[in-house]
């Protein structure tokens, strides 16, 4: 045990420093809170900058540091990937403002795509194209096996029809992974497939969907007789379902340092706005704070021993408990945020309350963190059953 | 931040499970709560891991959090996390005489408030072990240190629901033996490694609750099946299970920045120490909601650690003094 990695990986986070310094443009120095509170008023859900800093990330080599140089990356060990995350989210930088490309369809692609499908792996990470994920629908939520969205197969091509929802940024995205049912009469889990469907194929149709602060960058997407080739399917027929576990561990496993990284600052930033709501010395407040601390100071640590069994091959359980605790810690310390301003809690207002009503509309969304890429719920369950062994019902 | 245990330290670790589950069986623990001359075979095993007082606070963490897990009764903790620490730090060579296992002692600092700093109180509380000890290093003002042996002393036993560690009240009147100063940041950071240590401990408490609730789960049938099966009790175990791998990871962190004397040492002993005991202290009443009455009862050993969460928490600071000690870091630094 020792608290930091040794000269090799320091020199790794310097260089990454070097290069943030000098390239790292002024939206993206502010990209945190400009992906929390701006999102509501922004009308690009993807504006230039981002799109420039992307690609820039990924012709450095900064974009996915463990990749090789080809999709945007330079080979840095799991270690070295952790420090990149680390600072990253320290200096509140974004890689980038749409997750589902680079996070999602890039990884599953290497693991289970076909030649042709890996050609698309590159302008994915670089955000050249854009990507959505259709997995949930409306009666497919936790139980996502449970989804009903149709593919038949007629000759050398799929027809596609149903409804999926909750697909962030389905209304700029230029293609979809797409989950769909080719096989109803097998067991839920055993006849689903996954497709890549062009959004501009006819018979497509995103309407945005708006989220509880107002704002949209989510959508339902409709499917009728929307024709894909039979060769956008990835891997194999009926298979789709091992995808979905790969592509949502994927998601989960780097997000831990940031939400890490957000609670501490959050934790900061409520110490000051007790200061100037003169709530600093409420012995009530001062203790729910320190709890706060506590528990963010020990995630990381519960962080860190997670990545060191990681890296010796074992299975990390940590990921679902950092994403449980995070998200439900998050959500409570908005709420605090509210609470410390008294009658003005609910206030979104220049000149009362706390920055124009940043932590009611923090805490609005941050009911999405609880819910969204598998529940808290969910959470529980994956804990129970994987890691602590006990039996399904 | 590196968690990875190196070769020795996985080899402790096992070792000490090993050696403790032998020597420390619940029928040791129960035997103590009538006669505590029963912990002294177990010192005499356990001495041999002395010398851990002398290495890395890393080390002595792993193997105290093993001597949590199995509620083991005696000087091990008072002699190594507390004498030999606060000895060295007044240069006295009973130190090495304790970290080679030779001695036992105590430590008498805490007042009526149970803080464990300096203080004019003339009668020193929550000291452990302190009739049955070699040594008992009574700090006063200045500060000073005086080593004095228990019969020199008026010892009073604290009567607590933990039968495991038991806790005195020691009044030092007429003593002749010479005080000798100890630097105050010497005798805080000694007072640190102990708070890390019991950290620790709790954590080994915490993880034997927890794994006592669990085997009970799967095992417990009830309306045709294991009652693990039932979400109630699995989101209870999986939100109980988070508890405590976090405390676990804040007590190694702490120990971690206090062997390296990283500047993030002291808000990390009051996390490690909190987080300890709400993990405990959960554990406790988690795991006795999951075994239902049977647990309830006397025979059952459940409630022999469920004392020893509850003798831990309210030692060497509640849970609530750790947050107002960090608050004051937060707020007013």
């Amino acid at each position: 045990m020792r608290l930091s990695f040794g000269p090799e990986v320091e020199a790794f986070r310097d260089e990454l420093g070097t290069f943030l310094d000098e390239h790292a443009p002024a939206e993206a120095l502010a990209g945190y809170d400009f992906a929390d509170s701006g999102a509501e008023t922004r009308v690009d859900l993807i504006p230039q900058w981002a799109r420039d800093w992307q690609a820039t990330l990924f012709d450095h080599g900064w974009m996915i540091p463990g990749y090789p140089r080809e999709l945007g990356g330079r080979d840095a060990t799991p270690v070295q990937t952790l420090v990149y995350l680390e600072e990253m989210a320290r200096r509140r930088i974004p890689r980038s403002l749409h997750f589902p490309g680079y996070a999602i369809v890039a990884p599953s692609l290497l693991e289970f795509g076909d030649d042709a499908q890996q050609a698309l792996v590159a302008p994915a990470i670089r955000g050249d194209t854009v990507w959505c994920i259709g997995m949930s629908e409306p009666n497919a939520g936790s139980d996502l096996a449970g989804l009903q969205t149709r593919a038949e197969l007629d000759g050398d091509r799929f027809v596609v029809n149903g409804q999926k929802v909750w697909t962030s940024y389905a209304m700029v995205a230029e293609k979809c992974f797409v989950y769909v049912r080719t096989n109803p009469n097998v067991p839920k889990h055993r006849g689903i497939s996954l497709l890549i469907v062009d959004m501009d194929t006819p018979g497509i149709d995103v309407r945005p969907l708006r989220h509880i602060s107002g704002a949209a960058n989510f959508a339902e997407v409709f499917f009728t007789d929307v024709e894909v080739p039979a060769a956008n399917v990835v891997g194999e027929v009926n298979d789709g379902w091992r995808i979905t576990q790969g592509s949502l561990a994927h998601e989960r496993a780097g997000l831990w340092v940031e939400g890490v990284c957000r609670l501490e600052s959050t934790v900061q930033s409520l110490v000051d706005v007790a200061h100037r709501q003169g709530m600093d010395h409420d012995s009530g407040v001062r203790r729910q704070l320190a709890a706060f601390y506590e528990q963010a100071a020990s995630l990381r640590a519960l962080g860190y021993k997670g990545f060191a069994s990681f890296a010796q091959g074992s299975s990390a359980p940590e990921h679902s408990y950092l994403k449980m605790a995070t998200s439900e810690l998050g959500k409570a310390a908005y709420e605090l945020g509210m609470q410390l301003q008294g009658p003005y809690a609910p206030a979104r207002d220049s000149e009362r309350g706390e920055e124009n009503g940043r932590w009611a509309n923090m805490f609005f969304m941050s009911f999405a963190n609880t819910i969204a890429g598998g529940s808290s719920e969910i959470q529980r369950n994956i804990i129970a059953q994987r890691v602590l062994g006990l039996p399904r019902a | 931040m590196d968690f990875t245990l190196t070769d020795e330290q996985q080899m402790l670790r096992d070792t000490a499970r090993t050696l403790l589950a032998k020597e420390c069986p619940t029928a040791l623990v129960r035997a103590h709560i009538e006669d505590p001359s029963v912990a002294d075979a177990l010192w005499l095993r356990l001495a041999d891991f002395a010398p851990l007082a002398a290495g890395p606070l890393s080390d002595l963490c792993l193997f105290v959090e093993e001597t949590g897990y199995v509620a083991a009764p005696g000087p091990f903790f008072a002699t190594t996390a507390l004498f030999a620490s606060v000895l060295a730090a007044a240069g006295d060579d009973r130190a090495q005489a304790a970290q080679a296992g030779e001695i036992t002692g105590t430590v008498a600092l805490a007042g009526v408030d149970g803080v464990w700093r300096p203080n004019d109180d003339p009668v020193k509380c929550f000291v452990p072990e302190a009739d049955r000890v070699d040594w008992v290093a009574v700090v006063e003002p200045g500060p000073t240190v005086r080593v004095v042996p228990p019969a020199v002393l008026s010892t009073r036993l604290l009567n607590t629901v933990d039968w495991s560690r038991r806790l005195f009240e020691v009044e030092v009147a007429d003593v002749d033996e010479a005080s000798t100063p100890i630097d105050g940041a010497a005798l805080e950071r000694a007072v640190r490694c102990a708070i890390v240590a019991l950290a620790a401990e709790q954590v080994g408490t915490a993880r034997r609750l927890f794994d006592m609730a669990l085997e009970y789960a799967k095992q417990r049938v009830q309306f045709d099946h294991p009652i693990g099966s039932f979400q109630a009790i699995q989101h209870r175990l999986a939100d109980l299970s988070l508890a405590v791998e976090r405390a676990d990871a804040a007590a190694q962190y702490a120990a971690m920045t206090v062997d390296a004397d990283h500047d993030d040492a002291r808000r990390a002993a009051h996390v490690a120490k909190a987080a300890a005991g709400t993990a405990a202290t959960r554990a406790a009443k988690d795991s006795i909601q999951v075994h239902g009455g049977i647990g309830y009862t006397w025979e059952h050993d459940l409630h022999l650690f469920i004392r020893r969460a509850y003798g831990a928490e309210a030692w060497l600071g509640t849970t609530g003094w750790h947050h107002d000690q960090l608050a004051a870091l937060l707020f007013d630094a």
